[in-house]
């Protein structure tokens, strides 16, 4: 003899239609706290996506930097850049990498017939177009012969073309790089990055205002000297790439007695990273719109609390007629969960409906997942769990003879 | 006749703060299967105290009461829950019921309470709402519907379960006099059809058509057994 947990809910939803305006207001609090839970995830979430899409767009998982180190500070004579010499050296111990390249960047005014540009140029290895995944559009890409001969030949950016040339074709003229005349022999693809803008500018449209020329070039005939304050470098497979960090931190550490000098950075573990720091502040944040749902919890309490003094009378007619203290408590503890749960789902659908324009107006994409709803349905559910115990246990503790009198 | 009720010296006694009222002073009562009894009393008397007690609804202080060869006085509250259900059909003066629910809803309530799948509820339900009269009122909630109207539901509701009691308080005393009669005329047409029947009431003419009248005064019966 019970009555089903089905007919339970049934019940519970009659309730929640024939009180509407109360029911409305009662499920306020947990609407907003469910839909800042989805928003606020799904806000945290988009950023990190939108981070980790950066990394693909700026050479993927496999790519590994060396760069130096500003907050070491030079007690010994130790240089904080590498030699050629240095560079083909580390390159020689590292033959598992599967790219590499070195990178000697300076700001230059770039000049044709009459126009100027100022330009960041970078001397780089032919293999750099692999490891920042990044082809020319027009001509062709430095190569092995460029490099040997340090041959007078610059690929541009698109910007670059665009200030220097306009519509006009590039390849094949010469432009001025610090009084050298280079022949541009290529126009580098233009970057940008779908759903990256900062302000009014994209995440990489800095890329395009660069320009390459052949390491050698820029050694021999630009700067007349080899310091290197830059290296890049791929692994084959994303699973090489921690082991090939740490080969090569152990290489660069033991060329320089084991001080700090550079910074070596996994974009693997650099995102794994990222991803730590984002569940992290998702939980914070999840912390957070938490409180909001134990408010909307101790709301919900009081309102059943009068819900039930309100229904003392029906309480005592369904005692009467053969309800057991198990079915009333379940009776309003399941209306409970029905109203919070009901009180999630609008605010999931609510939260997911105003992510767009949340993140238009803080241009960020905001991607929420199946995960999240889970959580937030979880959520509000249990908050209806949590705070309808106690009017339940109030209610199916009623005197039947008491709340048969009761006006 | 078998005794469907057993009343063996019950008291029941209220504790108000330090005080103790007595409400029942030791009450002895028999009731056959079938019998039509009206209990009479002088408000005070105990009469709604004893009508809790015959309903399971409250528990003596002290005394036995057998319902069906089952001793309720020591039943637990789950236990009389079922009891109440199962046994006992109310009717109330304030009719009592649930207003948010229409009618076929209410009468299905302690079918609800015993377990009954939906389809045997509604088909039950709607066999005794015909049996009153309401069969075209399945719909319309309680407020939609006269007094005299809203007895019969409850009337309905108490008789859907089989019972082996219906237990009336006052059931006429919120009804004009011609609801009034045609309530205590579906009372008599249920005990001619050998329901046992208890009403509550201080109106003779309510009385008048019971086979006994117990008369209560200050918690005691005052007459045994007087047609």
């Amino acid at each position: 003899m019970a009555i089903s947990l089905k007919e339970n809910i049934s019940i519970g939803f009659s309730d929640f239609w024939s009180r509407k305006i109360r029911s409305i207001v009662t499920i306020t609090g947990i609407i907003l706290g469910t839909m800042s839970i989805i928003v606020v995830l799904s806000l945290v979430n988009g950023i990190n996506q939108q981070t980790l899409k950066w990394m693909m767009e700026r050479g993927g998982l496999t790519k590994i930097t060396v760069s130096r180190n500003w907050e070491y500070q030079s007690e010994t004579d130790q240089k904080n850049y590498f030699t050629l010499k240095e560079f083909y050296l580390i390159r020689s111990l590292l033959p598992e990498a599967a790219y590499f390249t070195a990178r000697i960047s300076r700001n230059f005014e770039t000049t044709y017939a009459d126009n100027r540009f100022r330009s960041s140029v970078s001397g780089v290895l032919p293999d750099f177009k692999y490891i920042e995944d990044w082809d020319v559009s027009e001509g062709r890409f430095l190569s092995e012969f460029d490099l040997k001969n340090s041959t007078d030949v610059i690929c541009i950016g698109s910007k670059v073309k665009e200030e220097l040339f306009g519509n006009k074709q590039a390849v094949g003229q010469f432009i001025t790089v610090a009084d050298k005349r280079l022949r541009v022999i290529g126009v580098m693809e233009h970057r940008y990055m779908k759903g990256g803008n900062i302000g009014n500018e994209n995440a990489l449209s800095y890329m395009n205002r660069w320009c390459y020329i052949p390491l050698s070039t820029m050694i021999n005939k630009i700067r007349n000297q080899d310091e290197i304050y830059s290296i890049s470098l791929k692994s084959h497979t994303v699973e090489e790439a921690s082991l090939l960090r740490e080969k090569l931190e152990a290489i660069i550490l033991n060329l320089r007695r084991n001080e700090p000098v550079f910074n070596i950075e996994s974009a693997k573990e650099e995102a794994a990273q990222m991803e730590e720091n984002a569940a992290r502040f998702q939980l914070i944040f999840f912390l957070i719109s938490a409180i909001s749902l134990f408010v909307g919890g101790i709301v919900i309490m009081n309102i059943m609390l009068a819900t039930i003094q309100e229904r003392t009378r029906e309480i005592g007619i369904r005692i009467t007629v053969g309800a057991r203290r198990r079915d009333i408590f379940l009776q309003f503890l399941v209306q409970t969960v029905v109203v919070t749960s009901l009180g999630g789902v609008l605010g999931i659908v609510f939260g997911l409906s105003i992510l767009n324009l949340v993140g238009k107006y803080l241009d960020i994409q905001l991607i929420a997942n199946g995960m999240m709803i889970g959580v937030a349905l979880l959520v509000s559910a249990g908050v209806g769990l949590i705070f309808g115990i106690s009017p339940a246990i109030k209610a199916s503790k009623l005197n039947p003879v008491e709340a048969l009198r009761y006006e | 006749m078998e005794k469907l009720i057993l009343i063996n010296n019950i008291t029941k006694e209220y504790k108000m703060g330090k005080i103790t009222v007595p409400a029942l002073n030791g009450i002895d009562l028999e009731i056959a299967a079938g019998d039509f009894i009206a209990i009479m009393g002088p408000s005070g008397s105990g009469k709604s105290t004893l009508m809790h007690i015959l309903g399971c609804l409250d528990t003596p202080t002290s005394g036995d009461y057998i319902l069906n060869s089952e001793k309720v006085s020591a039943m637990k509250r789950n236990k009389l829950a079922a009891i109440r259900n199962r046994e006992i059909g109310f009717v109330f003066q304030t009719f009592n019921l649930l207003p948010h629910l229409n009618i076929q809803k209410n009468v299905e309530l302690p079918l609800m309470y015993s377990g009954l799948g939906k389809k045997q509820r509604i088909r039950q339900a709607r066999k005794v709402l015909d049996e009153v009269g309401l069969s075209d009122r399945l719909r319309h909630k309680p407020s939609e519907l006269s007094g005299g109207q809203r007895q019969r539901v409850a009337i309905a509701r108490a008789i859907v379960n089989e019972p082996a009691i219906i237990l009336a308080d006052e059931p006429t005393g919120n009804l004009d006099t011609t609801s009034g009669n045609d309530i205590l005329g579906i009372f008599s047409e249920l005990h001619s059809q050998g329901h046992t029947i208890i009403i509550v009431t201080h109106d003779k003419a309510v009385a008048d058509r019971a086979d006994k009248v117990i008369s209560l005064v200050d918690g005691l019966i005052s007459n045994g057994n007087i047609s």
